[in-house]
Parts: structure tokens; C-alpha cells; sequence
């Protein structure tokens, strides 16, 4: 009869009291797993969509372009700087930018917009904004003909009306608006065939735009349609062209998905009159921990030593969302602690209860020859058993859940997801895959036995044997 | 040498605002085989006067000698030691460890003395073959009838081949048939091999069968003899 069987033995004689606890803790790792997935998920979906997207985690820039990012704080681009800087370990892609603002027109409709000079070639190898190209746009057209042309329901009908002049990257996107309502593969098809937009992504040397679909929707214009643009130019020069719309990109982050308009880096030094000037070079990394991002900044530094240009970390340039991540990050912890505190309090109880009732048992035990030490060892044994049984017990609950919606996220809607598009964040809310954060929720639980562990050990430790025994 | 001397041994609670004097100048050797009752009423000092010699509780005033070693010498983890592989318990209300079976309960002190597992499941068999629960070896606690139980207590006493077996009222709880049946067992153990029994007890019919009688009132020795 090891020490192990006896506290496994004793877990069992109050089998209510022990599944109580097991349960408290179970729900405690469930419930702080999925949640704290659902956090990094999240955080790691706004640094995708922001960062990897847009930004870069690194850049290489003017000095004064951040606090004034205008055409006058640009740079001449030595053409053997990117391939060099492409050499630094941990560096996944390096591509060229020029930035400016302008307003853009269609029709009587005008709006700002974010004019994005890429080399489309350099561009598909770091954002890659051509997987973000529309296939498919619900028009009115749909709605309008869809009692002569087609048999649809009412609902379905109701769900096109919702999503009219929506856009979609492919066919199973457009098709996941039904989910909810009967349609046929027929319907669906012919659904597809008059939604579909007929776009492309520029190339270098081409001579239109690509404008994001929300920026689209907006000033109302289609593929082919032309884009007229205003802006002011290089040292005061007046900027201003008419340009056809060559295709339209969903960007998953809606801040940028509402005032996109990607063009050939050329065509955009020609617009702005900044000949071969560049606002900044954006990198993208292989591994984007915080202590490589670092060593990759430093050696980038060193590459551009005396160049006069200035290297940025995604977090220097985005200090809100950094401030959003961590505020965000802080009061998750604080909610995780404030879960394991009540818990705590559960576990504690059960101790004292279990102590109390099983002095007299102590007290034998110690009369007839057990050390206090080794019945220490026994209650701390049959306290971890519950601890690890109720951590197990989480995680196997928890791990598919996190692997399922980190593979499919749940994607909001109604007022949800507006409000989350208002705030310029994608309405979808994914799980971060295992990693480490899983492992400390189960750390955190045998921390907080811990302390519960020092109640029966000092009284074991301090117990006398005469009085323990006449109880 | 006597295995147990008792020498002016006083037992004062202080605990309350009221003193309790619950022994006063306690002398008395026991001598290795004897089979002894400590009787009196309650409140006389027979429990008190059990745990001063089984090393649970300790004099106000005087010492005792076990064997050779004098406990008022012994501290903490080496007295709970020295109880293990000298001094056989066995209580009123049994004190069974209620998850472990008979066999177990009975291991249980080899273990701690840190007897091989094979050895250990032999004795505890033998043992409680001793007490006639070989049957029942698989047995745990709450299957088994008062009577049985202290038979196993008496057993896991015997385990630990102590110098002398301590039991507080051993029949206690028992009906008579049980307690008829319990003293039958520890009476043959001490005529057969020798294990010495030192029992307090109200009940007449153990003190029948003691050989030696101490009475106590009051806390003090009022008289002891031989039957």
C-alpha cells in the first residue's frame, strides 16, 4: 500500500465532495483555456490583419516620417538596399512603398483615401493582397430579378437584401451567408454567375488601380469604372489623375478595407510627381516574437549604418493598438485571477472540511508509528490528484475546442460585428492554437492549491496526538 | 528488567483555570508477558495513565522507561519512531483506516517500518489468521462487524512485534460473544507467545480473566495485585 494508493483511496471515501471540487477546478482551466484562446486569438488576428497585412513588423523610413508622413519626409531608394536587407536572418519578405492621401471620386461621391505605390511582384510576396481579390459582389440586380428568375424564398431573398453590394474573395464565402436557409446548388450557382466580378490585381507597369471593396461599395463603382484622384504632390506640385479600376480587394482589416487604392509604385511616383522616392520599406519576419523582432531590428539597423534612414518596430508605429493589446491583455489576466481566487476559496473549504473530519484518523495514525511528515505527504498527494484530475479533465475538454475554432472562427454578426468593423477590426473571433498559455492555465491551478495545501500541513504538522484522537 | 517502570509520575492539566490533577505519584514496573488490567471509574486516570505509557502524552512530573530507553528523553519524530517499533494500540473505537481492507489496516505499521511487501503481505496474512480473519483479509473496515474489527486491531498491533500491546477499553463497544471472543485471542497470544497486554477496562469480565489488577481512583494506585 503505497502513500499514492492510500491518498488516490482517500479521494474517493467523500466521492460528492470530491467531484465538487474536481468540477470547480475543470470549469475554472475550461473556462480560463477558451478564454484566454479567444484573447490571443484575437490579438493575433488584429496583428495579422494590421501588421503582416499592412505595416510590416519592421521599417525602414525617414526619420521624420512618423510623426509627419508625407511625401516631403520620403527617401531615395539605393536599389541594392532591399536585396541586402532580404539577407538578414529571420527576414520573410521586404517590399518598397510611397504613401500619400488623396481624394478619390466617383460621380458625385468623393472620399479620402490611402494611396498604396506597391511593386505588385515584391507586394504578392509580403501582404499579398491578391488572395484578398473579389470574385463575387451581390448586386441589386439579384434582389431585383430574383422573382422572374429565380424560385427563392423569402428568407433567402431577406438574406441577399442584407448583404447586397457585399463582397466575396470565392464562391464558398458567398455561399456561407445561407447556412441558415434551404437553397439549391442550381439557385446558389446562378446566384454566383450574377454576382460575379470579372478583376484582376495590377501588375508592374500597369496602368489602373485596385481599390478595396469597402471603398468600392462607397463611392459606388465597379470594375472598369474609372477612379478619379486629387492630391497634392511632391514639394507643393498638384497631384491629380483619372485611373480604371482594375479589380477590388476585401482587406480583411476594415480600417484599411475602407479607403484603400493600390497602384504600381511608378504610376504612383508619377501621380505625386516623387520620381524614384519611397515613404518607407516594410518588412515582414519569419518569427515574430518579440526577442527576434528585436535581433532583427538591430541587424537592420547595422545593414543601413550611416544611410541616415530611421528602422521602426511595429510596435513604435502602432502604439495604440499595442496600448488596445495590452490594456485588453491586462484585464484578461485580471478576470483569470479573479476566476482562480473564487476557486481557490471552493478548494480551501473542501480542506478544512476534509482536515476537520479526519483529525481523529491524523491522530491515530501518528499514535500508532506515521510520521507527520509522510501524513503531510499523504493529504498534499490526494490534493494534487484532485488538482491534476480537474486539470486533465479541462484540457480535454478545452483542446478541441480551441483546435476546432482556431480552424473555423466564429464570425460575428448584427450589431456585434458593426460595432467590432467600427472599432477597425475584423468581425471574427478565432481561437489562438496550443501553446504555452494553455500549459500556465494548468500551472496557475497548482499554484492556487498550493496555499490550500498549507492549511493541512501545518495542522498535521502541529497536531497533538492525545487531543486528536479523543475527537 | 521490567519492561515498563513508572517512577513518580504525576499528570496535571492545566489547560483550564481549574487544575486537573489527573495522576498523582504513579509508580509501577510491568515485567515482560504479563497480562494486565488497569481498572477504575471514570475520571479515574486509566486513559491518561495508558497514553503516558504508550509515549502519547507526556508527565507533568517523573518518567517512565521503556525497554532500555526513557521516553522523556525522546522528542517529536523519534519518539513517533520509537512508538512504531515498540508499542502496540489498540483503541476503544477500533480506529480502523477506513479505505484500506484488513490486510492492509495490518501492513500498514510494516510499512512504516519499512518491511519488504513480500514479507509484509505473509505477516499480515499470518497475523490475521492469528485472530481468525484469515478469510477476511480483503475485507475493508465498514464490512466487517465490531468484533472483527478489533480483531483486526488487535492484529495490526501485533505486526509491529512491539515489547507490549496497549489497549484502551478494548471491549468497550462489543457484545458479549465478541468480547468473550477478543479476550479468548488475546489471552492465548499472551500464554502462547508471550506478548504482554496492558488493557484499562470498566468491563468485569475482562478483569476476570487479568492476571494482575491495578486499581486506580483518583489518580493515585489504590491497589495492585495478582489473581
Amino acid at each position: 500500500m503505497s502513500y499514492i494508493k492510500m491518498a488516490q483511496r482517500n479521494l474517493w471515501r467523500n466521492k460528492r465532495r470530491t467531484v465538487i471540487t474536481i468540477s470547480s477546478i475543470f470549469f475554472a482551466v475550461l473556462f480560463a483555456v477558451v478564454m484566454r484562446s479567444f484573447q490571443l486569438g484575437s490579438y493575433s488576428l488584429m496583428i495579422r490583419n494590421a501588421i503582416e497585412q499592412y505595416y510590416g513588423f519592421i521599417r525602414v523610413q525617414h526619420p521624420d516620417f512618423t510623426d509627419d508622413p508625407s511625401l516631403e519626409n520620403t527617401f531615395e531608394i539605393d536599389p541594392n538596399l532591399p536585396v541586402k536587407i532580404s539577407k538578414v536572418p529571420n527576414v520573410k519578405a521586404v517590399t518598397a512603398r510611397l504613401e500619400t492621401f488623396a481624394l478619390a471620386s466617383s460621380g458625385n461621391i468623393t472620399k479620402g483615401v490611402l494611396v498604396l505605390g506597391i511593386e505588385p511582384e515584391a507586394e504578392k510576396q509580403f501582404s499579398n493582397p491578391e488572395q484578398f481579390l473579389v470574385r463575387f459582389t451581390i448586386p441589386m440586380a439579384v434582389w431585383d430579378s430574383s422573382d422572374k428568375k429565380l424560385a427563392l424564398s423569402d428568407k433567402v431573398r431577406k438574406v441577399l437584401a442584407a448583404h447586397m453590394g457585399e463582397s466575396f474573395t470565392d464562391a464558398a464565402k458567398l455561399a456561407s451567408i445561407f447556412k441558415d436557409q434551404p437553397i439549391d446548388s442550381m439557385q446558389l450557382n446562378q446566384i454566383l454567375h450574377l454576382s460575379r466580378v470579372q478583376g484582376r490585381f495590377i501588375s508592374n507597369g500597369d496602368s489602373g488601380v485596385v481599390i478595396s471593396s469597402m471603398l468600392a461599395k462607397f463611392l459606388n463603382i465597379q470594375v472598369g469604372d474609372s477612379l478619379v484622384m486629387l492630391s497634392q504632390g511632391y514639394q507643393g506640385a498638384s497631384a491629380a489623375g483619372i485611373y480604371p479600376v482594375v479589380g477590388i480587394v476585401r482587406i480583411p482589416n476594415p480600417e484599411l478595407d475602407n479607403r484603400m487604392v493600390y497602384m504600381p509604385l511608378q504610376m504612383a511616383q508619377s501621380f505625386t510627381n516623387t520620381h524614384n522616392l519611397l515613404s518607407y520599406m516594410a518588412i515582414n519576419l519569419q518569427d515574430v516574437s518579440d526577442k527576434a523582432l528585436m535581433a532583427t531590428t538591430d541587424s537592420v539597423r547595422k545593414v543601413l549604418a550611416n544611410s541616415g534612414l530611421d528602422v521602426k518596430t511595429w510596435q513604435d508605429l502602432n502604439k495604440v493598438l499595442v496600448q488596445q493589446i495590452e490594456s485588453d491583455n491586462q484585464s484578461g489576466k485580471a478576470f483569470l485571477f479573479l476566476l482562480y481566487f473564487v476557486v481557490f476559496f471552493g478548494i480551501f473549504g473542501t480542506v478544512i472540511m476534509m482536515v476537520h473530519e479526519r483529525m481523529h484518523e491524523f491522530g491515530v495514525l501518528v499514535a500508532v508509528g506515521m510520521q507527520k511528515v509522510n501524513l503531510a505527504l499523504t493529504v498534499l498527494l490526494e490534493m494534487l490528484m484532485m488538482a491534476l484530475i480537474g486539470i486533465a479533465l479541462g484540457y480535454l475538454v478545452a483542446l478541441p475546442i480551441i483546435h476546432y475554432y482556431h480552424i473555423h472562427p466564429i464570425r460575428l454578426t448584427g450589431e456585434m460585428a458593426k460595432m467590432m468593423i467600427d472599432m477597425g477590426f475584423e468581425p471574427l473571433m478565432p481561437m489562438a492554437p496550443f501553446d504555452f498559455y494553455v500549459l500556465w492555465q494548468g500551472v496557475s491551478v497548482i499554484f492556487m492549491v498550493s496555499p490550500a495545501c498549507i492549511y493541512p500541513i501545518r495542522k498535521i504538522l502541529k497536531l497533538k496526538t492525545v487531543e486528536a484522537i479523543k475527537r | 528488567m521490567a519492561i515498563i517502570e513508572v517512577v513518580n509520575v504525576d499528570k496535571i492539566y492545566n489547560d483550564s483555570e481549574v487544575k486537573v490533577t489527573a495522576l498523582s505519584n504513579i509508580n509501577l514496573k510491568v515485567e515482560k508477558g504479563e497480562f494486565t488490567a488497569i481498572v477504575g471509574p471514570s475520571g479515574s486516570g486509566k486513559t491518561t495513565l495508558l497514553n503516558l505509557l504508550g509515549g502519547l502524552d507526556t508527565p507533568t512530573n517523573g518518567k517512565i522507561r521503556v525497554g532500555d530507553v526513557w521516553l522523556n528523553e525522546l522528542k517529536g519524530s523519534k519518539l513517533i519512531d520509537f512508538r512504531l517499533r515498540n508499542i502496540g494500540f489498540v483503541f476503544q473505537s477500533y480506529n480502523l483506516i477506513p479505505v484500506l481492507t484488513a490486510g492492509e489496516n495490518v501492513e500498514l505499521i510494516m510499512q512504516l517500518q519499512g518491511v519488504p511487501a513480500k514479507l509484509r503481505k505473509q505477516v499480515a496474512a499470518d497475523m490475521l489468521g492469528k485472530v481468525g480473519l484469515a478469510d477476511r483479509i480483503n475485507s475493508r473496515p465498514a464490512k466487517l462487524s465490531g468484533g472483527q474489527q478489533q480483531r483486526v486491531a488487535v492484529a495490526r498491533a501485533l505486526a509491529s512485534k512491539p515489547q507490549f500491546i496497549l489497549a484502551d477499553e478494548p471491549t468497550a463497544n462489543l457484545d458479549g460473544k465478541a468480547a468473550e471472543n477478543l479476550l479468548q485471542i488475546m489471552e492465548q497470544l499472551n500464554q502462547t507467545e508471550g506478548v504482554t497486554f496492558i488493557f484499562s477496562t470498566h468491563d468485569q469480565r475482562v478483569v476476570s480473566r487479568a492476571r494482575r489488577v491495578i486499581q486506580l481512583e483518583d489518580g493515585k494506585i489504590k491497589s495492585d495485585f495478582l489473581q
